[in-house]
Protein backbone atom coordinates (compact mmCIF):
# COMPACT_ATOMS: atom_id res chain seq x y z
CA UNK A 1 0.00 0.00 0.00
CA UNK A 2 1.46 2.77 -1.09
CA UNK A 3 1.66 6.49 0.94
CA UNK A 4 -0.68 8.20 -1.51
CA UNK A 5 -3.35 4.96 -1.19
CA UNK A 6 -3.24 5.40 2.66
CA UNK A 7 -3.67 8.87 2.52
CA UNK A 8 -7.07 8.60 0.11
CA UNK A 9 -8.02 5.86 2.39
CA UNK A 10 -7.76 8.91 5.43
CA UNK A 11 -9.29 11.12 3.64
CA UNK A 12 -12.56 9.18 2.49
CA UNK A 13 -12.89 7.85 6.10
CA UNK A 14 -12.63 11.25 6.81
CA UNK A 15 -15.54 12.37 4.31
CA UNK A 16 -17.86 9.73 6.42
CA UNK A 17 -17.64 12.16 9.54
CA UNK A 18 -18.63 15.36 10.21
CA UNK A 19 -15.24 17.29 10.55
CA UNK A 20 -14.99 17.82 6.85
CA UNK A 21 -18.77 19.45 7.35
CA UNK A 22 -18.15 21.77 9.90
CA UNK A 23 -19.61 25.24 9.43
CA UNK A 24 -19.84 28.74 11.65
CA UNK A 25 -23.62 28.27 11.83
CA UNK A 26 -23.68 24.93 12.82
CA UNK A 27 -21.46 26.05 15.79
CA UNK A 28 -24.02 29.06 16.70
CA UNK A 29 -26.47 26.69 16.92
CA UNK A 30 -24.83 24.31 18.85
CA UNK A 31 -24.55 27.60 21.54
CA UNK A 32 -28.32 27.88 20.88
CA UNK A 33 -28.98 24.47 22.45
CA UNK A 34 -26.33 24.72 25.01
CA UNK A 35 -28.09 28.23 26.10
CA UNK A 36 -31.88 26.24 26.18
CA UNK A 37 -30.25 23.12 28.38
CA UNK A 38 -28.32 25.56 30.23
CA UNK A 39 -31.68 27.60 31.11
CA UNK A 40 -33.46 24.37 31.77
CA UNK A 41 -30.97 22.89 34.16
CA UNK A 42 -29.43 26.07 35.68
CA UNK A 43 -32.39 28.61 35.55
CA UNK A 44 -35.16 25.87 35.67
CA UNK A 45 -37.12 27.71 32.97
CA UNK A 46 -40.12 25.58 31.91
CA UNK A 47 -37.36 22.42 32.26
CA UNK A 48 -39.47 19.58 30.77
CA UNK A 49 -39.91 21.48 27.72
CA UNK A 50 -36.65 23.40 27.31
CA UNK A 51 -34.61 20.21 28.00
CA UNK A 52 -35.43 18.23 25.22
CA UNK A 53 -35.75 20.99 23.11
CA UNK A 54 -32.09 22.72 23.81
CA UNK A 55 -30.73 19.10 23.36
CA UNK A 56 -32.62 18.61 19.97
CA UNK A 57 -31.39 21.82 18.63
CA UNK A 58 -28.13 20.31 19.54
CA UNK A 59 -27.94 17.15 18.22
CA UNK A 60 -29.62 17.54 15.05
CA UNK A 61 -26.88 20.72 14.00
CA UNK A 62 -24.07 17.62 13.39
CA UNK A 63 -23.63 17.24 9.64
CA UNK A 64 -24.27 13.89 8.30
CA UNK A 65 -26.87 12.75 11.26
CA UNK A 66 -29.31 10.66 10.36
CA UNK A 67 -32.25 12.78 12.19
CA UNK A 68 -34.51 14.34 10.32
CA UNK A 69 -34.14 13.39 6.71
CA UNK A 70 -35.03 9.76 5.34
CA UNK A 71 -33.35 6.63 4.80
CA UNK A 72 -34.39 4.71 1.79
CA UNK A 73 -37.62 6.45 1.66
CA UNK A 74 -37.96 5.96 5.45
CA UNK A 75 -38.13 8.71 8.04
CA UNK A 76 -35.67 8.91 10.37
CA UNK A 77 -35.66 8.68 13.92
CA UNK A 78 -36.17 12.23 14.84
CA UNK A 79 -38.15 13.00 11.68
CA UNK A 80 -40.61 10.11 12.41
CA UNK A 81 -41.43 11.85 15.81
CA UNK A 82 -42.10 14.90 13.81
CA UNK A 83 -43.96 13.58 10.70
CA UNK A 84 -46.12 11.18 13.00
CA UNK A 85 -46.29 13.76 16.14
CA UNK A 86 -46.67 16.92 15.05
CA UNK A 87 -47.45 17.24 11.44
CA UNK A 88 -50.32 14.80 11.55
CA UNK A 89 -51.17 17.16 14.95
CA UNK A 90 -51.65 14.52 17.44
CA UNK A 91 -48.73 15.61 20.37
CA UNK A 92 -50.40 18.64 21.35
CA UNK A 93 -53.81 17.28 21.30
CA UNK A 94 -52.52 14.25 23.77
CA UNK A 95 -50.96 16.90 25.67
CA UNK A 96 -54.31 18.43 26.15
CA UNK A 97 -55.86 15.59 26.86
CA UNK A 98 -52.98 15.26 29.96
CA UNK A 99 -53.31 19.11 30.71
CA UNK A 100 -57.16 18.38 31.16
CA UNK A 101 -56.58 15.56 33.53
CA UNK A 102 -54.87 17.61 35.67
CA UNK A 103 -56.97 20.33 35.39
CA UNK A 104 -59.93 21.12 38.23
CA UNK A 105 -62.18 23.87 36.48
CA UNK A 106 -63.73 24.61 39.36
CA UNK A 107 -62.56 27.98 40.18
CA UNK A 108 -64.17 29.13 36.70
CA UNK A 109 -67.07 27.29 37.48
CA UNK A 110 -67.43 29.41 40.31
CA UNK A 111 -66.90 32.57 39.14
CA UNK A 112 -68.07 32.22 35.53
CA UNK A 113 -67.41 35.84 34.54
CA UNK A 114 -64.10 36.10 34.84
CA UNK A 115 -63.88 33.61 31.14
CA UNK A 116 -64.39 37.51 29.90
CA UNK A 117 -61.10 37.92 31.17
CA UNK A 118 -59.58 35.10 29.13
CA UNK A 119 -61.09 37.00 26.15
CA UNK A 120 -59.82 40.61 27.07
CA UNK A 121 -56.30 39.00 27.05
CA UNK A 122 -56.16 37.74 23.86
CA UNK A 123 -55.92 41.65 22.67
CA UNK A 124 -51.81 40.76 22.07
CA UNK A 125 -52.74 38.46 19.62
CA UNK A 126 -54.63 40.43 17.43
CA UNK A 127 -52.27 43.65 17.46
CA UNK A 128 -49.28 41.49 17.21
CA UNK A 129 -50.70 39.94 13.78
CA UNK A 130 -51.23 43.69 12.60
CA UNK A 131 -47.53 44.65 13.58
CA UNK A 132 -46.34 40.86 12.12
CA UNK A 133 -47.87 41.26 8.80
CA UNK A 134 -46.52 45.13 8.71
CA UNK A 135 -43.13 43.70 8.92
CA UNK A 136 -43.66 41.21 5.63
CA UNK A 137 -44.67 37.94 7.13
CA UNK A 138 -47.44 36.80 5.10
CA UNK A 139 -51.31 36.41 6.97
CA UNK A 140 -50.69 32.79 7.78
CA UNK A 141 -47.10 33.31 9.30
CA UNK A 142 -48.23 36.40 11.10
CA UNK A 143 -51.46 34.54 12.53
CA UNK A 144 -48.95 32.35 13.76
CA UNK A 145 -46.52 33.88 15.43
CA UNK A 146 -49.39 36.28 17.07
CA UNK A 147 -50.70 33.56 19.10
CA UNK A 148 -47.35 33.05 21.14
CA UNK A 149 -48.97 35.69 23.51
CA UNK A 150 -51.72 33.61 24.37
CA UNK A 151 -48.94 31.77 26.50
CA UNK A 152 -50.22 28.23 25.17
CA UNK A 153 -47.94 26.42 23.79
CA UNK A 154 -49.83 23.05 22.46
CA UNK A 155 -52.08 25.64 20.58
CA UNK A 156 -48.96 27.04 19.43
CA UNK A 157 -47.64 24.49 18.11
CA UNK A 158 -51.30 23.26 16.61
CA UNK A 159 -51.83 26.53 15.09
CA UNK A 160 -48.33 26.82 13.57
CA UNK A 161 -48.43 23.45 12.16
CA UNK A 162 -50.95 23.92 10.58
CA UNK A 163 -50.47 27.75 9.30
CA UNK A 164 -47.49 27.76 8.86
CA UNK A 165 -45.03 24.64 9.89
CA UNK A 166 -41.49 26.62 8.95
CA UNK A 167 -41.87 28.71 11.96
CA UNK A 168 -42.42 25.64 14.04
CA UNK A 169 -38.94 25.68 16.27
CA UNK A 170 -39.14 29.56 16.61
CA UNK A 171 -42.29 29.81 17.63
CA UNK A 172 -42.64 27.20 19.80
CA UNK A 173 -39.56 27.95 21.25
CA UNK A 174 -40.65 31.67 21.78
CA UNK A 175 -43.44 30.31 23.53
CA UNK A 176 -42.46 28.52 26.12
CA UNK A 177 -39.65 30.75 26.91
CA UNK A 178 -41.72 33.63 27.74
CA UNK A 179 -44.18 31.72 29.60
CA UNK A 180 -41.15 30.47 31.57
CA UNK A 181 -40.49 34.32 32.11
CA UNK A 182 -44.00 34.67 33.47
CA UNK A 183 -42.79 35.99 36.80
CA UNK A 184 -40.35 38.21 35.28
CA UNK A 185 -42.87 39.65 32.71
CA UNK A 186 -45.70 40.35 34.08
CA UNK A 187 -45.21 42.28 37.90
CA UNK A 188 -43.45 45.33 36.37
CA UNK A 189 -46.83 45.11 34.04
CA UNK A 190 -49.33 44.48 36.44
CA UNK A 191 -48.02 47.43 38.87
CA UNK A 192 -48.15 50.02 35.96
CA UNK A 193 -51.46 48.96 35.06
CA UNK A 194 -52.74 49.18 38.88
CA UNK A 195 -52.82 51.62 41.79
CA UNK A 196 -52.47 50.64 45.23
CA UNK A 197 -56.29 50.64 45.47
CA UNK A 198 -56.88 48.19 43.07
CA UNK A 199 -54.11 45.65 44.48
CA UNK A 200 -55.73 45.77 47.59
CA UNK A 201 -58.78 44.39 46.52
CA UNK A 202 -60.21 41.13 48.39
CA UNK A 203 -62.64 39.28 46.77
CA UNK A 204 -65.28 36.84 47.98
CA UNK A 205 -64.46 33.32 48.79
CA UNK A 206 -65.49 31.25 45.55
CA UNK A 207 -69.01 29.30 46.23
CA UNK A 208 -68.06 25.71 46.33
CA UNK A 209 -69.08 23.56 43.22
CA UNK A 210 -70.95 20.72 43.13
CA UNK A 211 -69.35 17.46 41.53
CA UNK A 212 -72.35 17.69 38.84
CA UNK A 213 -71.65 20.96 37.52
CA UNK A 214 -67.91 19.88 37.44
CA UNK A 215 -69.08 16.85 35.28
CA UNK A 216 -71.73 18.70 33.00
CA UNK A 217 -68.88 21.47 32.15
CA UNK A 218 -66.55 19.52 29.82
CA UNK A 219 -69.75 18.71 27.83
CA UNK A 220 -71.09 22.25 27.91
CA UNK A 221 -67.96 24.03 26.98
CA UNK A 222 -67.13 21.40 24.29
CA UNK A 223 -70.37 21.42 22.57
CA UNK A 224 -70.52 25.05 22.47
CA UNK A 225 -67.09 25.45 21.02
CA UNK A 226 -67.68 22.26 18.55
CA UNK A 227 -70.86 24.51 17.62
CA UNK A 228 -68.87 27.95 17.12
CA UNK A 229 -65.13 27.34 16.21
CA UNK A 230 -65.46 23.85 15.09
CA UNK A 231 -61.84 24.04 13.85
CA UNK A 232 -60.08 24.05 17.32
CA UNK A 233 -62.14 20.91 18.81
CA UNK A 234 -59.65 18.46 18.22
CA UNK A 235 -57.49 20.43 20.84
CA UNK A 236 -60.16 21.31 22.92
CA UNK A 237 -62.31 18.39 22.80
CA UNK A 238 -59.36 16.34 23.83
CA UNK A 239 -58.73 18.76 26.87
CA UNK A 240 -62.41 18.57 28.10
CA UNK A 241 -62.21 14.29 27.53
CA UNK A 242 -59.25 14.33 29.95
CA UNK A 243 -61.11 16.79 32.62
CA UNK A 244 -64.39 14.68 31.87
CA UNK A 245 -62.52 11.49 33.14
CA UNK A 246 -60.89 13.03 36.04
CA UNK A 247 -64.37 14.40 37.47
CA UNK A 248 -66.31 11.48 36.45
CA UNK A 249 -64.07 9.39 38.81
CA UNK A 250 -64.63 6.39 37.11
CA UNK A 251 -61.91 6.07 34.86
CA UNK A 252 -59.04 6.26 37.54
CA UNK A 253 -56.30 4.35 35.58
CA UNK A 254 -57.58 6.26 32.13
CA UNK A 255 -57.07 9.80 33.98
CA UNK A 256 -53.61 8.28 36.20
CA UNK A 257 -52.50 7.35 32.45
CA UNK A 258 -53.56 10.53 30.55
CA UNK A 259 -52.30 13.08 33.33
CA UNK A 260 -48.67 11.04 34.03
CA UNK A 261 -46.67 8.17 32.09
CA UNK A 262 -48.84 9.09 28.32
CA UNK A 263 -47.96 13.25 29.12
CA UNK A 264 -44.73 12.81 29.90
CA UNK A 265 -44.00 9.94 26.83
CA UNK A 266 -45.37 13.09 24.16
CA UNK A 267 -43.57 15.80 26.30
CA UNK A 268 -40.13 13.93 25.37
CA UNK A 269 -41.40 14.04 21.96
CA UNK A 270 -42.71 16.86 21.76
CA UNK A 271 -39.47 18.70 22.67
CA UNK A 272 -36.99 16.97 21.03
CA UNK A 273 -39.06 16.95 17.41
CA UNK A 274 -39.28 20.64 17.93
CA UNK A 275 -35.96 21.10 19.11
CA UNK A 276 -35.10 18.63 15.61
CA UNK A 277 -37.08 21.76 13.64
CA UNK A 278 -34.20 24.14 14.21
CA UNK A 279 -31.64 23.32 12.07
CA UNK A 280 -29.09 25.79 10.99
CA UNK A 281 -30.32 26.58 8.06
CA UNK A 282 -33.65 27.60 9.08
CA UNK A 283 -32.93 29.08 11.86
CA UNK A 284 -30.46 31.67 11.13
CA UNK A 285 -32.30 34.23 9.49
CA UNK A 286 -34.30 37.49 10.57
CA UNK A 287 -37.01 35.82 10.95
CA UNK A 288 -36.62 33.65 14.62
CA UNK A 289 -34.95 37.10 16.29
CA UNK A 290 -37.81 38.98 15.16
CA UNK A 291 -40.52 36.32 16.34
CA UNK A 292 -38.82 36.20 19.98
CA UNK A 293 -38.60 40.49 20.07
CA UNK A 294 -42.41 40.63 19.20
CA UNK A 295 -43.20 37.56 21.17
CA UNK A 296 -42.16 39.45 24.29
CA UNK A 297 -44.49 42.79 22.70
CA UNK A 298 -47.28 39.98 22.42
CA UNK A 299 -47.12 38.66 25.79
CA UNK A 300 -47.19 42.05 27.74
CA UNK A 301 -49.81 43.29 25.67
CA UNK A 302 -52.18 40.06 26.50
CA UNK A 303 -51.47 40.45 30.40
CA UNK A 304 -52.09 44.46 29.54
CA UNK A 305 -55.37 43.18 27.65
CA UNK A 306 -56.35 40.69 30.65
CA UNK A 307 -56.11 43.50 33.43
CA UNK A 308 -58.45 46.24 31.28
CA UNK A 309 -60.85 43.76 31.08
CA UNK A 310 -60.87 43.26 34.89
CA UNK A 311 -60.98 47.17 35.62
CA UNK A 312 -63.56 47.72 32.51
CA UNK A 313 -65.55 44.71 34.35
CA UNK A 314 -65.18 46.43 37.70
CA UNK A 315 -67.30 49.39 35.91
CA UNK A 316 -70.50 47.36 36.04
CA UNK A 317 -69.73 45.12 39.23
CA UNK A 318 -71.10 45.41 42.44
CA UNK A 319 -68.24 43.21 43.88
CA UNK A 320 -64.96 44.32 42.14
CA UNK A 321 -62.71 42.36 41.09
CA UNK A 322 -58.71 42.54 41.96
CA UNK A 323 -57.35 43.77 38.28
CA UNK A 324 -54.38 41.61 39.62
CA UNK A 325 -55.50 38.90 38.39
CA UNK A 326 -56.50 39.96 35.14
CA UNK A 327 -53.03 39.19 34.22
CA UNK A 328 -53.78 35.29 34.60
CA UNK A 329 -55.87 36.02 31.61
CA UNK A 330 -52.76 34.92 29.20
CA UNK A 331 -52.67 31.19 30.00
CA UNK A 332 -49.73 29.74 31.41
CA UNK A 333 -51.32 27.87 33.41
CA UNK A 334 -50.54 27.80 36.78
CA UNK A 335 -47.53 30.15 36.13
CA UNK A 336 -49.77 33.45 35.32
CA UNK A 337 -51.98 32.87 38.42
CA UNK A 338 -49.38 32.65 41.19
CA UNK A 339 -47.79 35.70 39.70
CA UNK A 340 -51.19 36.99 40.82
CA UNK A 341 -51.03 35.81 44.47
CA UNK A 342 -47.56 36.45 44.91
CA UNK A 343 -48.56 40.23 43.71
CA UNK A 344 -51.41 40.18 45.83
CA UNK A 345 -49.30 39.25 49.04
CA UNK A 346 -47.11 41.74 48.19
CA UNK A 347 -49.38 44.62 48.85
CA UNK A 348 -51.61 42.87 51.16
CA UNK A 349 -50.46 39.90 53.82
CA UNK A 350 -53.60 38.26 53.89
CA UNK A 351 -54.75 38.89 50.18
CA UNK A 352 -55.07 35.31 48.69
CA UNK A 353 -55.38 35.79 44.86
CA UNK A 354 -54.44 32.45 43.50
CA UNK A 355 -57.89 30.44 43.42
CA UNK A 356 -59.69 33.66 41.96
CA UNK A 357 -56.58 33.81 39.57
CA UNK A 358 -56.97 30.33 38.26
CA UNK A 359 -60.16 31.22 36.44
CA UNK A 360 -59.16 33.56 34.32
CA UNK A 361 -56.11 31.35 34.04
CA UNK A 362 -58.22 28.31 32.61
CA UNK A 363 -60.13 30.96 30.91
CA UNK A 364 -57.08 31.81 28.80
CA UNK A 365 -56.48 28.79 27.66
CA UNK A 366 -59.66 28.40 26.51
CA UNK A 367 -59.93 31.96 25.25
CA UNK A 368 -56.44 31.15 23.19
CA UNK A 369 -57.42 28.04 21.75
CA UNK A 370 -60.53 30.19 20.45
CA UNK A 371 -58.68 32.80 19.42
CA UNK A 372 -56.43 30.10 17.29
CA UNK A 373 -59.80 28.30 16.02
CA UNK A 374 -60.44 31.80 14.63
CA UNK A 375 -57.77 31.81 12.61
CA UNK A 376 -57.50 29.01 11.43
CA UNK A 377 -61.18 29.25 10.02
CA UNK A 378 -60.05 32.44 8.48
CA UNK A 379 -57.50 30.59 6.47
CA UNK A 380 -59.26 27.05 5.62
CA UNK B 1 -39.99 23.14 -37.93
CA UNK B 2 -42.37 24.60 -39.81
CA UNK B 3 -44.80 22.36 -38.83
CA UNK B 4 -44.49 22.59 -34.87
CA UNK B 5 -44.22 26.29 -35.33
CA UNK B 6 -47.97 26.41 -36.76
CA UNK B 7 -49.22 24.00 -34.80
CA UNK B 8 -47.86 26.02 -31.73
CA UNK B 9 -49.79 29.40 -33.75
CA UNK B 10 -53.38 27.21 -33.91
CA UNK B 11 -53.12 25.89 -30.43
CA UNK B 12 -52.49 29.53 -29.51
CA UNK B 13 -55.43 30.69 -31.42
CA UNK B 14 -57.53 27.99 -30.06
CA UNK B 15 -56.97 28.82 -26.06
CA UNK B 16 -56.24 32.36 -26.71
CA UNK B 17 -56.78 33.18 -22.66
CA UNK B 18 -53.53 31.36 -22.21
CA UNK B 19 -51.68 33.12 -25.08
CA UNK B 20 -50.28 35.68 -22.35
CA UNK B 21 -51.64 37.37 -19.98
CA UNK B 22 -51.58 41.21 -18.82
CA UNK B 23 -51.41 41.90 -15.01
CA UNK B 24 -53.30 44.52 -12.46
CA UNK B 25 -51.04 44.41 -9.57
CA UNK B 26 -49.17 41.33 -10.07
CA UNK B 27 -52.50 39.27 -10.79
CA UNK B 28 -53.29 38.16 -14.13
CA UNK B 29 -56.05 39.73 -15.59
CA UNK B 30 -57.55 37.73 -19.03
CA UNK B 31 -56.51 40.25 -22.29
CA UNK B 32 -59.69 39.66 -23.98
CA UNK B 33 -61.22 41.25 -21.09
CA UNK B 34 -63.06 44.55 -21.66
CA UNK B 35 -62.21 47.14 -18.57
CA UNK B 36 -65.54 48.65 -17.30
CA UNK B 37 -63.70 50.45 -13.81
CA UNK B 38 -60.13 51.04 -12.97
CA UNK B 39 -58.45 52.79 -10.40
CA UNK B 40 -55.54 52.14 -8.19
CA UNK B 41 -57.20 50.17 -6.23
CA UNK B 42 -59.55 48.06 -7.69
CA UNK B 43 -60.05 46.62 -11.60
CA UNK B 44 -63.57 45.35 -13.45
CA UNK B 45 -63.09 43.38 -16.22
CA UNK B 46 -66.05 41.40 -18.32
CA UNK B 47 -64.43 38.72 -20.22
CA UNK B 48 -66.29 36.63 -22.98
CA UNK B 49 -65.83 33.26 -21.59
CA UNK B 50 -67.56 30.85 -19.39
CA UNK B 51 -67.40 30.92 -15.67
CA UNK B 52 -65.52 27.70 -15.50
CA UNK B 53 -63.07 28.86 -17.94
CA UNK B 54 -62.01 31.50 -16.63
CA UNK B 55 -61.91 30.04 -12.93
CA UNK B 56 -60.12 27.20 -15.33
CA UNK B 57 -57.53 30.33 -16.68
CA UNK B 58 -56.71 31.43 -12.51
CA UNK B 59 -56.08 28.18 -11.01
CA UNK B 60 -53.73 27.30 -14.16
CA UNK B 61 -52.34 30.66 -14.11
CA UNK B 62 -51.97 30.44 -9.71
CA UNK B 63 -51.05 27.11 -9.57
CA UNK B 64 -47.92 28.04 -8.56
CA UNK B 65 -48.43 30.12 -5.25
CA UNK B 66 -49.17 28.34 -2.16
CA UNK B 67 -50.74 30.93 -0.18
CA UNK B 68 -53.92 31.66 -2.57
CA UNK B 69 -57.26 29.32 -1.75
CA UNK B 70 -60.03 29.35 -3.98
CA UNK B 71 -63.57 29.81 -2.13
CA UNK B 72 -67.01 28.79 -3.93
CA UNK B 73 -69.56 30.51 -3.04
CA UNK B 74 -72.91 30.67 -4.30
CA UNK B 75 -72.85 34.07 -6.84
CA UNK B 76 -69.26 33.88 -7.30
CA UNK B 77 -65.98 32.10 -7.09
CA UNK B 78 -63.63 33.85 -4.97
CA UNK B 79 -59.75 33.68 -5.08
CA UNK B 80 -57.71 35.16 -1.85
CA UNK B 81 -54.66 35.60 -1.18
CA UNK B 82 -52.37 34.85 2.22
CA UNK B 83 -49.68 35.40 1.39
CA UNK B 84 -47.47 38.82 -0.07
CA UNK B 85 -49.15 39.65 -3.04
CA UNK B 86 -49.81 43.12 -4.10
CA UNK B 87 -53.91 41.95 -4.38
CA UNK B 88 -55.89 41.04 -1.94
CA UNK B 89 -58.93 39.08 -3.93
CA UNK B 90 -59.77 38.42 -7.00
CA UNK B 91 -63.61 37.78 -7.17
CA UNK B 92 -65.10 35.94 -10.78
CA UNK B 93 -68.95 36.16 -10.75
CA UNK B 94 -71.38 33.09 -11.45
CA UNK B 95 -73.65 35.43 -13.20
CA UNK B 96 -73.06 35.19 -17.07
CA UNK B 97 -74.59 37.57 -18.39
CA UNK B 98 -73.04 39.00 -21.61
CA UNK B 99 -69.60 37.49 -20.44
CA UNK B 100 -67.79 36.80 -16.83
CA UNK B 101 -67.05 39.80 -14.67
CA UNK B 102 -63.74 39.52 -12.51
CA UNK B 103 -62.97 41.76 -9.78
CA UNK B 104 -59.43 42.47 -8.32
CA UNK B 105 -58.99 44.07 -5.50
CA UNK B 106 -55.41 45.55 -3.74
CA UNK B 107 -54.76 44.26 -0.76
CA UNK B 108 -55.77 46.43 1.75
CA UNK B 109 -54.97 47.07 5.38
CA UNK B 110 -59.62 47.84 6.02
CA UNK B 111 -60.21 43.71 5.34
CA UNK B 112 -57.06 42.77 7.94
CA UNK B 113 -57.90 45.34 10.80
CA UNK B 114 -61.84 44.33 9.61
CA UNK B 115 -61.40 40.89 10.01
CA UNK B 116 -59.37 40.76 13.12
CA UNK B 117 -61.56 43.60 15.11
CA UNK B 118 -64.31 40.67 13.97
CA UNK B 119 -62.46 37.51 15.37
CA UNK B 120 -61.31 39.32 18.38
CA UNK B 121 -64.95 40.10 19.31
CA UNK B 122 -65.71 36.70 18.40
CA UNK B 123 -63.71 35.35 20.99
CA UNK B 124 -65.31 37.46 23.72
CA UNK B 125 -69.07 35.87 21.90
CA UNK B 126 -67.53 32.05 22.50
CA UNK B 127 -66.30 32.79 25.90
CA UNK B 128 -69.52 35.02 26.65
CA UNK B 129 -72.01 31.94 25.58
CA UNK B 130 -70.12 29.66 27.43
CA UNK B 131 -70.83 32.35 30.79
CA UNK B 132 -73.74 32.10 29.82
CA UNK B 133 -74.04 27.99 29.43
CA UNK B 134 -72.10 27.55 32.52
CA UNK B 135 -74.52 30.35 34.67
CA UNK B 136 -77.56 28.56 33.50
CA UNK B 137 -76.39 25.09 33.90
CA UNK B 138 -74.93 26.08 37.55
CA UNK B 139 -78.32 27.24 39.00
CA UNK B 140 -80.18 24.59 37.77
CA UNK B 141 -77.83 22.02 39.32
CA UNK B 142 -77.40 23.87 42.28
CA UNK B 143 -80.96 23.87 42.48
CA UNK B 144 -80.95 20.22 42.15
CA UNK B 145 -78.33 19.86 44.66
CA UNK B 146 -80.11 21.93 47.14
CA UNK B 147 -83.41 20.35 47.17
CA UNK B 148 -81.51 17.02 47.22
CA UNK B 149 -80.08 17.81 50.39
CA UNK B 150 -83.08 19.25 52.29
CA UNK B 151 -84.68 15.93 51.20
CA UNK B 152 -82.04 14.41 53.30
CA UNK B 153 -81.89 16.65 56.10
CA UNK B 154 -85.84 16.16 56.49
CA UNK B 155 -85.76 12.36 56.40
Amino acid sequence: MTVNEILDLLYGTLQTTGLLHLQWNIVIMWGVGSLFIYLAIAKKFEPLLLLPIGFGIFIVNFPLVPLMGYSDGHAQLLMFFYKYGLQWEIIPCVIFLGLGAMTDFGPLIANPKTLLVGAGAQLGVFITFTGTVLVGFTLKEAASVSIIGGADGPTTIYLTQHLAPQLLGPNALAAYSYMAMVPLIQPPIIRMMTNMKERKIRMRQLRPVSRQEKILFPLISSGIIALLVPSVIPLIGMFMLGNLMKESGVVGRLTESAQGPLMNIVTIFLGVSVGATMQANNFLSWKPLFIFSLGLLDFAVCTVGGILTVKIMNLFLKEKMNPIIGAAGVSAVPMAARVSQMEGLKYDRTNHLLMHAVGPNLAGVIGSAAAAGMFIAMFD
Amino acid sequence: MKKFASICVSLMLLFPVFVSADDFLGAPVIPEGKELNKTDVRLEVIIPLSHEEVVSYYREALKDFTDIKFRNWPDATYIEDDGNMPWHSITISKDEKDGTHVTIVKDNWTWIIGTLVLRYIGVFVVLMLLFAGMTVSGKIISGFVRRAELKKTAA
